[in-house]
This record gives C-alpha cells, structure tokens and sequence, in this order.
C-alpha cells in the first residue's frame, strides 16, 4: 500500500452518462474526489490510444461510461467504446498489468446509482492494486 | 491486400527493452487498412510501452511516424534521419518494409513489430481471410473464379476429395470446401463443362517452391542512359 | 489567434452548500494566462446576471469564456443569448459543472474537493484556450412539408398542430379509412425507403402499385402498435381479450365493461416474444382506479410478476389497494394460464398466498403490447434506431421524449410502447409542435461540432464508412473519405476508429481531449 493517493479519470459520454452522474449529484450521492471526469460526446469516441495515454499521464485506473448498448443516442456508439476498452484491457493484462485497471460501463440517464458506483469501484481498485509503479508483475 | 497483425504486445515489449531510443514506423498502405500498422496502431503500441515502462520505471524514448508506403526507397529516405538516430528500429509495416528499411541502411538493428501473414480480402470490418498463396500461375478461369490453391486445404487441381463433407472441409468443419463452392459456382454459370476436364498437376515452378522470385517489366526499366540523366539531375 | 478569457463562477452553484473556496478558484482564474477577467455572479445559472457577464465580455472583447456552474444542459438560454450579443460564439463557452462535479458529490470531503475544483477549473482553462471557432453552413429547406407516417390517434393529433404552425402536412396512413385531415392524407400507403438529411429529407412512399419520392423537412412517426398481432399464449387462447388501452378507452366513453375484470401483465408470461412494457403498471393503475370509481361494485384484480410504479404513481398503487383492486403476484413458477375447459378462467399461483387461485373474468386486458411490426420497416427506411422490443428509440426520455436521436425524425403515440389514447394525442401535439419548429425556418444549419478529414492521411480503408450509423463517411472524389456534414451527428466513433488518424472531431480533438485528461491528473489529489 503506497502513501500516494489513487488517482482515476473517467471518460463519459455528454449524453447517458454525464445526465447519470448528474442525476447521482443531484440525489445526494457521494463518491471518491479521486475520480475526475473529462466529457466526450459519446463513448465510441473514445480509442485505445486516448486510454493508454491517460495511464502515461498519471492514472491509476481508467474508465468509461457511455449509454446502455440497447439505448444509445448515437445507436452504436457504447458498443464501440467497449470494444475499445477491451482491447486495451487485453494489451494490459498481455504486459502484466492488472486488467482491473480499466474497465467500460453503461448509465441510463434515469440511473442515479449507476455512475457513483462506477466512480467508487474504479477508486477501490486503484486502491487496493495501489499506483501503477508499483503493479502486476513485470513482463 | 497484404494482411498482417501485430505482434503479442509482451513479445515486442521484451524485443525493444534493451534499446534506449526506439524508433516505431508504420506504413499508410495495406498494414493501415488491416488495421494494425497505420498510424494509431504505431502510437497505441508506442503507448502500451510507456505504459509497462512507468509501472517499471524504465527510462526509453519513442519516436511514432508512419510513411506512405515503407517497401519503397523514396518513402523511406524521408525518414532517414529518424532511422540513423535511433538505437532501434521498431518496423510496424509488414515485412516488405522492414526488410526494405533493413536493406537501405545495413549497419542499423531493424527488427518486425508485425508478423506478416498472407494476401487477403476483407470477408467483413475485422475479418480478413486468405484468398490467394501467390502460385504465380492463375487458373480462376477454369474454377469460377475460386482459387483451390489457397482455398483449398490440399491444393487440388482436381476436387473434391473423399473428405469433403455438406459443403465443409474434413480438416476443419467451419473451412468451406473450396471445391463444392467451386462445382456450384460452374453449375451457376452452366459451365460444369469445366469440372470434367482434368487438370494435370501443378507446376510449381512458378510459385515460392521454385525459389525466390523476380517479375521484371523492360519497358518501365530505366537504361543505363536514363539513369546517368537522373544522377546530372540530382 | 487565440482570444482572451472571460472566467465566470457562480455563488449559487459553487457555494451552497458551503464547501469550495470560491476566492481561490478566482486566484486560480486570475493567474492564468489569456484570462481577461474573474466575474463573480449570483446565479448566472437562472439567467440572473447575464446581462452583466455579457456587458464585460463585450468591454473585455475575448472571444471565449469559462463558466463555472452547474450542468449546462439545465442552464437558462440567456446566459448563451447574451454571450452571442457580445460576440462570443455559442461554442467557444466551456461549461464547468462544479456544482454536481465537486459540490455535491464531495461534500464531506473538504480538503480533497478544493485540490479537485482547482484542477478541473485549470482543465478547463486549458480546454478554453484549445478551442477554435467554428463555421456553421447553411443551406435552404428544399420543402416546408411534414410528413406524419400513421393516422391515428397520435398521427392526426401531429398533422393537426403541424398545420395550425403553418406547415404543409401529409399523413400517410397504411390502411383505407378516410376522413378530414389537414394538407394531405394518402391512404393505402407506405413508407418503404428514405434518403438525405434534417431538412431534407426523401421518403420513397408505396401507394398500391405506385411508387413516388416525397421531399420533406421533417417526419413524425405515429405508426402506433401492434394490436393485430398479439403473440403469447394468454392471447391466443383468450380471443376476446383486449388491450389496455381498449378497457381505457371504454371506461372514459362511459361503458360497462364486463366484469369481474382481470388486467394482466403481458400475454406472454414467459416473456418469450414479448418482454413486460416498462409503462404496463402506470397505465394499469391509472385505469384501474377510473374503472373503480365509476363502477365501485365491480371487481377488478391486477397479475403481474411486479408491481413498479415510480415516483407520484407510488400514490396510485395505494390509493387503488384501498379502494378493494386485488393484487396477484406470480412468477415463473405459477404463471397464469387460461383454463382449457373454460375460457373464462385464469389460474395463477398467488406468491403471497402460496396457492393456486382460480379467478373468473367477464374482460381480460393485458397491459403489455408488442411493437408494430411495421415499425421495422419505418426504422430502416429512416434509419432510427430501435429498441430491443422492437419500438422507436427516444433521443433522451427526460429531455426529448418525442424526438429520435435523428434530429428532424420525431415519434409519439404507441409507436413508442403502448399508451391510452389522451396521452397518444398529447404526444401527437408535442411531436407536431416540434416538427414544424424545427421547419419553420426554412433553412438547415449544420457543421460545428462535426468530424473533419485530413485527405492526405486517409488509407481509403472504408472503416469509417463501416463504423458510422449516420452513413457521413463517404469515398468521395479522389478516393479519398468525405464527410457529409449534414448527417454528421458529433458523436465521433469514426475518429476512434481511424487507423490512420486521418479523422478527427472537431471541438473534442484527440489533442483536445488528451490535454484536458492530462491536466486533470496533473493536480493534486
């Protein structure tokens, strides 16, 4: 366990999610301040690339919240972002990386539970597997 | 096209490890269109490094770039700077331009980040299949238009075998029988004129089995004349 | 060139409750580069000080502003009206939520929800100076006409209010019942194809043999549902059975419906074809509770494997167990089956009660209803998304809920689920109103927030043109992909999926996005 504190960002989309996140705050929800968020307009915009370089960047855990698959405003845009993260999940785990340190989630907008929960296991995870420096096993 | 896939990212992870400054070089042609050389790919890969080096703390630095098409001399050389300061050279083309790389600058370590596999067509977004091993000697005219060389798992001239079973090949059930398609495809067209006639046996020659090999087009060959011309001109 | 930064914060967002620092996010904004100006107002969020913040903006002559706030969804128009007077386009506005990003959700943690609103603020600061104007186009309504596919109740109700806008309107209907309509009814009619975008928008119509284009600006889908082809076993073996709305229908015109009345869940208790309606129990309580009090001395009993009725309809659920409406849970392992000796007997086994009860019914109406199957139809034609049920998909249940995520693609009435007939015409009015506000001007903006290729790095893959839902992406001249900005919704999956990098989204950039990640997990935590 290291002194450092976890540090998570999420990626959620303008739509589902961030009306989920809202509806959360506005429920009185709480959740870990070591979750911060950056908006994009739909999870599918989200690439491998953007994931990786938020690690580079500092992250101990990453995640993104898009809509439902079955009710995505952009149709097929959550499918997509899954795809995505799970194939940085993948390339993670291949270099020994804790694939828990990413993960994909889907909000309904009428959700309040949903994105706190997100935000609290994410900010567990980079808790318990502690900062990147110091995780998995070298490969 | 040429279709290729990366290599295990751990395999390429432990390749480049001992190098310091690593240069990683995609290609815009076919590894981009089969989605694992192009440019994204160059920096996902690069990422994924700088990822495992800070949970390390490794100290390596990267370059990304792609060039138009890397088996040939003139896209490389714009690169060349790149080339000679890196201690390494991470090629994401397919091996054509790794080779190619390899060649144009001898004292350098090039090494694959892609394992080059065969030439195909894009069945559907993400899937591409084999459609041709390159035998040098086409005979889809008397086939449909379905090559048995490749589609075939024993390469027969004359199919089907005993094996072929509703339509699937004995050696895997989910591989069409390349020589059913190829009896519906001629009974389609009312040309099962064509089943009957037997093929002799392949000529070889003609494909990788008879050696390394050169197509050679006079007409676009510069003369020693044309050539000089070029050198004055430079 | 990039312009200066008018930094507004709200008191009414950042300080109640009590919990940020709202002088230190002002130190923070004022020692950055490019700010031009901290303005500290009361509730910008109401549109209270818009007024004031423009007035600077304009003295201050930036070009781009960050607003301190609460969501920007929920934010009055003023605000964005007054930032246009001043010459600050509506797209150089970054919205940072401190409210329900910071305030809210941290507010027991004092310490680390300052460090976090300092970051986000230095995040969005840097987002500002990132952002570039961007050109909107232009072009002309080819048409004013509003198409309305279906003739219902929900169907008419939007020709009529189209009409009274001051729209050309055509009701399609796919059946032969004729009667007064606004503009132009077809009948015997079908939509079986459709091309071009918001504004201008081609259906392909079947009338009989015919076939014909139709231009139009906007579309209202009231295909309704799909009575005529109640699957599930309930049904089949009750024939007379009738759908909710039916019973509904009947009671507010003052009948008698036979009783004892049995209102059941759905007609396919295994849920095989046909999954419970998520707006069966509202409806059901609603209609129950109407017939109990015009007909007090019939008995009315509700089978449902659950009872959800949210919010305000909590109320209703025991308003209607007071007034003697029975209430009979079941699950898969006792589901209700008609009696094959009597068909005026359902048996249910009632959870609470542990036992098989038998219940005698003089009307069985189901609740749940499966989509039209035209609506299949409709939905590839137009390219909406559907639901897994089989019903059009709303853009936002709570912010647009007769809008499809295809903006000038409007929808009401049971094409949505199924629902009695007042609410259906409700609907018809909204989506009507809507659809001749959205044709009323006569012309289509389009481009902002929309993907942008750079031609010399696309690969002509065709992945773009694969991925995109909108068909945006096209190969166009010099074999090289071309966006059509007027089917472009923003959404960017085609910039994540690029191999070459050749698209990207304009005003959520990778280099855009990257930066404002980067600066987040810069700070301290």
């Amino acid at each position: 366990m290291s002194d450092r504190r976890p540090r998570v960002v999420g990626f959620c989309c303008e739509r589902h999610a961030s009306d989920s996140a809202t509806l959360a705050a506005r429920s009185g929800k709480e959740w870990d301040a070591s979750v911060r968020t950056v908006t994009v307009p739909c999870s599918g915009r989200v690439d491998g690339l953007m994931l990786l370089r938020a690690f580079e960047d500092g992250a101990d855990a990453v995640f993104v919240v898009g809509c439902l698959e079955k009710n995505c405003y952009y149709d097929t845009g959550s499918i997509e972002g899954r795809k995505r993260v799970e194939n940085v999940k993948s390339m993670l785990a291949d270099l020994g990386i804790e694939k828990e340190r990413i993960e994909m989630f889907n909000a309904a907008s009428t959700n309040p539970w949903a994105f706190p929960q997100a935000a609290n296991k994410m900010a567990e995870v980079a808790r318990r597997l502690g900062p990147l420096e110091s995780g998995g096993e070298s490969k | 096209m040429i279709v290729a896939k990366r290599k295990p990212i751990a395999d390429i992870a432990a390749m480049v490890e001992p190098y310091k400054k690593v240069a990683v070089i995609g290609c815009r042609s076919c590894v981009a269109i089969c989605l694992a050389g192009g440019e994204k790919e160059v920096k996902t890969t690069v990422s994924a490094l700088k990822v495992r080096n800070r949970r390390d703390g490794r100290q390596q630095k990267f370059e990304a770039l792609v060039v138009e098409r890397q088996c040939e001399k003139e896209w490389v050389k714009e690169v060349e700077e790149t080339v000679k300061s890196a201690d390494l050279v991470l090629s994401m083309a397919c091996s054509l331009g790794a080779q190619t790389i390899a060649d144009m600058y001898p004292e350098r370590i090039v090494f694959p980040g892609l394992d080059t596999g065969f030439f195909g067509v894009p069945e559907e977004q993400g899937v591409w299949t084999e459609k041709c091993v390159g035998c040098g000697n086409c005979i889809i005219h008397l086939t449909g238009g379905i090559c048995p060389v490749a589609r075939c798992a024993k390469s027969m001239m004359n199919g089907p075998c005993g094996g072929s079973s509703n339509g699937h090949c004995e050696v895997n059930l989910d591989i069409d029988c390349a020589w059913y398609a190829i009896h519906e495809r001629l009974r389609l067209q009312k040309r099962l004129d064509l089943i009957e006639k037997v093929m002799p046996p392949k000529d070889w020659s003609t494909a990788h089995h008879g050696g390394r090999r050169t197509y050679v087009k006079e007409e676009a060959r510069l003369t020693q004349h044309q050539k000089k011309g070029r050198e004055r001109a430079k | 060139m990039t312009g200066t930064i008018q930094v507004v914060i709200c008191r009414c967002c950042v300080e109640k409750p009590a919990l940020i620092d709202l002088a230190r996010l002002e130190a923070v904004a004022a020692e950055t580069e490019l700010v031009s100006s901290v303005v500290i107002s009361e509730a910008v969020c109401d549109g209270k000080g818009a007024t004031d913040v423009a007035k600077d903006a304009q003295a201050k002559d930036g070009d781009r502003a960050v607003v301190v706030a609460c969501d920007k969804k929920d934010f009055d128009p003023a605000l964005l009206r007054a930032y246009r007077r001043a010459g600050i386009d509506e797209l150089m506005v970054e919205f940072l939520n401190m409210r329900e990003g910071v305030v809210l959700p941290h507010a027991r943690d004092n310490e680390r929800a300052q460090a976090k609103a300092e970051t986000m603020l230095r995040a969005a600061l840097k987002r500002a100076m990132m952002l570039k104007p961007l050109e909107m186009e232009t072009e002309e309504m080819r048409t004013r006409n509003v198409v309305i596919v279906g003739a219902g109740v929900a169907g008419r109700a939007a020709a009529e209010t189209a009409a009274r806008a001051g729209m050309h309107t055509i009701l399609i209907e796919k059946g032969d019942r004729s009667f007064k309509a606004p503009g132009v009814l077809m009948t015997r009619a079908k939509v079986v194809g459709g091309k071009g975008y918001p504004g201008n928008y081609v259906l392909t119509i079947k009338a009989g043999e015919k076939v014909e284009e139709l231009e139009c600006a906007a579309v209202v889908v009231a295909t309704g549902g799909g009575w005529t082809t109640l699957k599930g076993p309930l049904a089949k073996a009750c024939k007379e059975a009738i759908p909710l709305y039916r019973l509904h229908e009947q009671v507010t015109a003052g009948a008698v419906p036979k009783g004892p009345i049995v209102i059941a869940d759905t007609p396919d208790p295994s849920g095989k074809s046909l999954r419970v309606m998520d707006f069966a129990w509202e409806e059901a309580l609603e209609t129950a509770i109407s017939l109990k009090r015009t007909h007090p001395q019939t008995d009315v009993t509700m089978v449902f494997q659950e009872m959800r009725a949210f919010g305000l309809s909590e109320l209703a659920y025991k308003e209607a167990a007071d007034m003697g409406i029975r209430f009979v849970r079941y699950d898969k392992s006792g589901a209700p089956k008609i009696d094959s000796k009597d068909p005026t007997k359902l048996t249910v086994k009632d959870l609470a009660q542990g036992e098989l009860l038998t219940l005698s019914f003089g009307t069985l109406a189901f609740a749940s209803l499966p989509a039209n199957p035209d609506n299949k139809d409709i939905a590839d034609a137009l390219r909406i998304p559907m639901t897994p049920e089989g019903a059009m998909r709303r853009g936002s249940i709570q912010r647009w809920p007769v809008s499809t995520p295809r903006p000038g693609i409007y929808v009401c009435g049971s094409a949505l689920f199924p629902k009695t007939a007042e609410v259906a015409k409700a609907e018809g009015e909204a989506a009507g109103a809507m659809a001749a506000r959205f044709a009323i001007s006569g012309t289509i903006s389009f481009g902002g927030v929309v993907a942008e290729v750079t031609q010399e790095k696309c690969s002509a893959c065709l992945t773009c043109v694969r991925t995109c839902p909108f068909e945006a992406p096209f190969i166009g001249k010099a074999s090289k992909v071309e966006i059509r900005k007027q089917l472009c919704q923003g959404c960017g999956m085609c910039a994540g999926a690029c191999p070459s990098k050749a698209i990207d989204l304009l005003h959520f950039t990778d280099d855009q996005v990257r930066e404002q990640s980067r600066v987040l997990l810069g700070g301290d935590f």
